[in-house]
């Protein structure tokens, strides 16, 4: 018993328990729909990204950036207002935003560098101090270098800021400090900025930065909205020449789900426009509503296939998926067509159309399940979704649909494709000319792997990002290096090990890291038996003796260094994230230290993001295992390599899939190249068209290609069967009413301005807009007068 | 060493000297100081200081000169026994050391210690006793001419600062003595004469 014979069966059978059938239907969908509300959905891109390999690494490390996922305001004063008038405009900001969307601020009247910080710091010097540091000392020291230090001294207890300056000469009469402050130049997050008052100032001091903590996460749109209304509301009570901006992900979330919301009602608009006239031109009986139907239905049982699969179902596959089994609708739409063309009974013309649907449905079901070897789970959860739900739709279409279409008299015949030779062979020239042009421009496509680039970027918002970036350097934008371990002392020593190699690559002036204050304890006990030595030994003993001459020489007390030889005989005390913290560096060493999503500790290290440093931190870094570098130009530059590599991997494995089964039903080489022109000829014109007007292929386009590859090849095998088979169920008109409302349910949403639904729906408007001609000219035109 | 001990205690005493003033006498004496302050333009005057710091064997003696114009020109200068000396012009300065032409500029948000010096110069050279009383308790020792005793509030002076005398000048209308009393017994008098008021000051000055 062959395919047509079987499902002829099935009819015949079904038809005497139609009730049954019915009740069997409506339970399984039924059950669809009550395990759909038991799923759980991902709301955020995470489902996007691979889930294996250095890419998602990258992407996690990333994600643990600084300021990241903080939000942060931007105070601006016109001319005429100062770092004062900005500081008490921060402070009036902060009580006026609601502290249930902005608990904590990074930075603040509580926070910075305070008074402890550099006696802590003179005090922890010797588990600081490196051998480089105390040969710089010893060179700085030399005997007219005590003097030259000490007069300094001597002058500033003259002055009147002596009185705030006595106790700290007292403990540090040579200056050693200045190794302290070196080192604390290293924590600066903000170039080139200041603290005042706790606050961070620009150099210009016409800025002030606030970075604040929010329970809002960046991929909630509605908490989005509220927490920027609640914003804007504070931000009203501003004094008049200061101007407060926000930046944060959470804006670049608002901002598309507002353009998704927009873009939805105007493409469900012309959507429902261009279904209802295609309704009313091709279709004309309420019984061809059960034909949109059966797509619609099976997306909750789909979905739940996906959850049983992979426990977590991604909300975009969901979305995407629904949208994508819109295509489900050209089985029944042939079994509608075969069925209105009547001309026999209704279990032999089912019967007689299953063929080319099944195969239809196996070449989409293969395309798509090209995707379940992708490193994104997302694209591997679609696969399951569109096999689960085009499969479902193909069952739906050849064995309930029937029962509930009419057959028509058998009238109703298509037109013929009679044509002329001449005719042919024009349609032959203008199909080659256009392959033409379009394989030749298709070699101009490019591939963007920049996650970004997916999503609407507002343009006030990218003046905003730019302007905080002309203000307070890259803040966002700086390459990392992740130094890992197990617990803080492990990520500390990698970071020291990292920091020291890169610091004989370049000028260390522009690295950002906690290494040179915070170095792991073995290192420091390192540093203090090496402090110990140079003040017994011989430098040592003559710089003291220096001191004392220089000392008496400018009528210092013999006491009045006490607490200094005090300090140089004692054992300095470790320095931890603790003592720092105690010391007002808390912000910068929890910015610096972190521990990580997967239970690590991760030590961050920040490098500006230049070809040159990059090139400086892989040399680096090239024998630290426990050290990444992570850098977003890389990463971008990964994911299109990423992307370029899966979108030619899928097209092969899709095309190959595809090409076998064609060639399975066809068993004719002739037959199976025919069948496979629309497929290759929309392919063609997509990537022709995208090259010439140098668009580049994302993430999106892949899997609207893949779409264009399963839609095509259906065309091809509807009317090869048609034309080298003698098959005329209203063909034609099933594959144009087919490519049609594919046009209007996925080519409208080239309207859209969110660029991830443009570039689908461009990507299908193009493909399916040149695979629809081909399919209906051009395989009739290689086939001559029609076989029947 | 008797003068040494006089000047620590002469102050202390002082409060138990004088009458007991009430809030309101106080308040009469700072709005009366305040509202002379209001008409000094710029002010001139030469300063001898006085170190006594335990750092130092001896008292360590100083000279210089202090400049002010409104709103907030300063220039604090020594000339003995070393040159050195800063300007200020809002929030940003120039300091040297031995000779002016080789200043280095800085800017007071930048360096805390400049900034609470700058703050309290011009505080009292203003008068601003609203910000003053902010930071410091303030008691009347004489009425006239006007002495004031004031005692850093916590948190202000950083745990250094013990407390202040001001000695202000018989016509009301500039400070004629400070002294700068620190935990520990350290002090600093600074007396300033040859004070001029509303004198044309040349812009080389700041």
């Amino acid at each position: 018993m062959n395919l047509s014979e079987l499902v002829s069966a099935a009819y015949y059978r079904l038809e005497r328990r139609r009730a049954l059938l019915f009740l069997a239907v409506i339970a399984l969908l039924g059950s669809g729909l009550f395990g759909f509300r038991h799923l759980h959905l991902q709301e955020n891109i995470a489902a996007m990204l691979p889930d294996g390999g250095e890419v998602a690494e990258s992407f996690r490390l990333l994600r643990q950036a600084p300021f990241a996922r903080k939000v942060l305001i931007s105070l601006e004063g016109d001319q005429g207002r100062n770092a004062d008038d900005l500081i008490r405009a921060a402070d009036a900001l902060k009580t006026r935003l609601d502290p249930a969307l902005f608990p904590v601020f990074v930075g603040g009247s509580d926070s910075g560098p305070g008074p402890k910080l550099l006696p802590y710091l003179v005090t922890a010097l010797p588990s600081l101090v490196t051998e480089k540091d105390l040969n710089a000392l010893k060179e700085r020291l030399d005997g007219a270098g005590v003097k030259k230090t000490l007069d300094e001294s001597y002058r500033q207890l003259l002055g009147p800021e002596g009185i705030a300056l006595k106790g700290i000469i007292r403990g540090d009469p040579l200056g050693l400090h200045r190794i302290a402050l070196q080192k604390l130049r290293f924590l600066n997050l903000v170039p080139g900025a200041r603290f005042n008052h706790g606050h961070l100032i620009s150099p210009d001091g016409r800025s002030l930065l606030i970075a604040a903590e929010t329970p809002v996460p960046i991929t909630d749109s509605a908490g989005g909205e509220r927490l920027l209304a609640a914003f804007d509301q504070a931000r009203q009570g501003l004094p008049a020449g200061i101007r407060a901006t926000l930046v944060s992900g959470h804006r670049y979330t608002v901002a598309n789900a507002a353009a998704i919301r927009g873009d939805l009602w105007l493409i469900l608009g012309c959507s429902s426009v261009g279904l209802a006239l295609l309704f009313v031109l091709f279709l004309r009986s309420w019984r061809a509503v059960f034909v949109f139907l059966a797509p619609v239905s099976v997306v909750f049982v789909a979905a739940v296939a996906v959850g049983a699969v992979y426990g977590e179902v991604s909300a975009v596959t969901i979305g995407f998926g629904a949208v994508l089994l819109g295509i489900a609708v050209d089985f029944g739409l042939h079994v509608y067509f075969a069925l209105r063309n009547g001309g026999g009974d209704a279990g032999l013309i089912v019967g007689e159309v299953s063929r080319p649907v099944v195969f239809g449905a196996l070449t989409t079901v293969g395309a798509f399940a090209v995707l379940l070897c992708s490193q994104l789970p997302g694209q591997r959860q679609l696969a399951v979704f569109s096999i689960v739900g085009i499969s479902l739709a193909l069952l739906l279409a050849l064995l309930v649909l029937p029962h509930l279409l009419r057959v028509g008299q058998g009238n109703n015949r298509a037109r013929s494709l009679k044509k002329s030779s001449g005719m042919r062979l024009l349609v032959v020239v203008l199909w080659l000319a256009v392959v033409g042009l379009g394989g030749w421009q298709a070699r101009r496509v490019t591939v963007n792997g920049d996650l970004g680039a997916m999503g609407l970027i507002p343009a006030e918002l990218a003046a905003d990002e730019s302007r905080l970036r002309q203000t307070w350097g890259e803040v966002r934008g700086r390459a990392m290096i992740w130094s890992l371990g197990n617990a803080p002392e492990q990520a500390l020593a990698v970071a020291g090990q990292g920091f020291e190699r890169l610091g004989a690559e370049r000028e260390p002036a522009g690295i950002v890291s906690l290494a040179p204050l915070l170095p792991a304890l073995s290192r420091q006990e390192e540093n203090r038996r090496r402090w110990a030595g140079f003040w017994s030994g011989a430098d040592g003993a003559r710089i003291l003796a220096d001191l004392d001459k220089e000392a008496a020489a400018l009528g210092f007390a013999p006491a009045a260094f006490a607490p200094f030889r005090d300090t140089l005989s004692r054992e300095a005390p470790a320095v931890t994230p603790d003592t720092l913290r105690e010391a007002g560096l808390g912000a910068a060493v929890d910015a610096l230290l972190t521990p990580l999503e997967d239970g690590r500790v991760g030590a961050l290290t920040l490098i500006p993001e230049t070809p040159e440093w990059l090139t400086a931190a892989d040399r680096a870094l090239a024998k630290i295992p426990r050290a990444r570098l992570v850098a977003q130009g890389r990463f971008r530059a990964a994911m299109g390599r990423a992307i370029q590599h899966d979108f030619f991997r899928f097209l092969a494995g899709a095309g190959g899939f595809v090409v076998l089964l064609v060639a399975l039903l066809f068993r004719h080489p002739g037959k199976v190249l025919a069948a496979l022109v629309p497929v290759a000829t929309g392919l063609l014109v997509m990537l022709g068209i995208m090259g010439y007007f140098g668009m580049a292929l994302n993430l999106f386009n892949i899997i609207a290609a893949i779409l264009v590859i399963g839609l095509g090849v259906d065309y091809g095998i509807f009317m090869v069967c048609r034309q080298s088979e003698g098959l005329n169920r209203a063909t034609e008109r099933a594959v144009l009413v087919s490519g049609l409302t594919t046009l209007a349910g996925f080519g409208a949403l080239v309207l859209a301005r969110h660029p991830a639904l443009h570039s689908i729906g461009l990507t299908v408007l193009l493909g399916i807009g040149a695979a629809i001609p081909t399919a209906l000219w051009v395989i009739p035109a290689f086939y001559g007068e029609q076989r029947r | 060493m008797k003068s040494l001990l006089l000047a620590l205690t002469l102050p202390m005493l002082l409060p138990i000297m004088a009458p007991a003033a009430t809030p309101t006498a106080l308040d009469e004496v700072l709005s009366g100081l305040e509202k002379l302050a209001a008409e000094v333009e710029t002010l001139a005057s030469d300063f001898r200081q006085e170190k006594y710091l335990a750092v130092f064997r001896d008292m360590l003696p100083g000279e210089g000169r202090f400049y002010y114009r409104r709103p907030d020109r300063m220039r604090w200068e020594l000339t003995q026994p070393i040159a050195t000396g800063f300007v200020l012009a809002g929030d940003r300065g120039r300091r040297w050391k031995d000779k002016e032409d080789k200043s280095e500029a800085f800017e007071i948000g930048r360096e805390p210690v400049m900034k609470i010096v700058a703050e309290q110069l011009l505080a009292w050279t203003r008068a601003d006793f609203p910000r003053l009383r902010s930071q410091y308790e303030i008691s009347l020792v004489k009425a006239s001419p006007a002495e004031l005793r004031l005692v850093p509030k916590k948190g202000m002076g950083d745990g250094f600062l013990d407390y202040l005398l001001i000695f202000f000048a018989p016509s009301g209308r500039h400070v004629r003595q400070v002294e700068v009393h620190e935990q520990g017994g350290d002090y600093t008098r600074i007396t300033f004469f040859h004070t001029r008021i509303n004198e044309a000051l040349s812009d080389h000055l700041f």
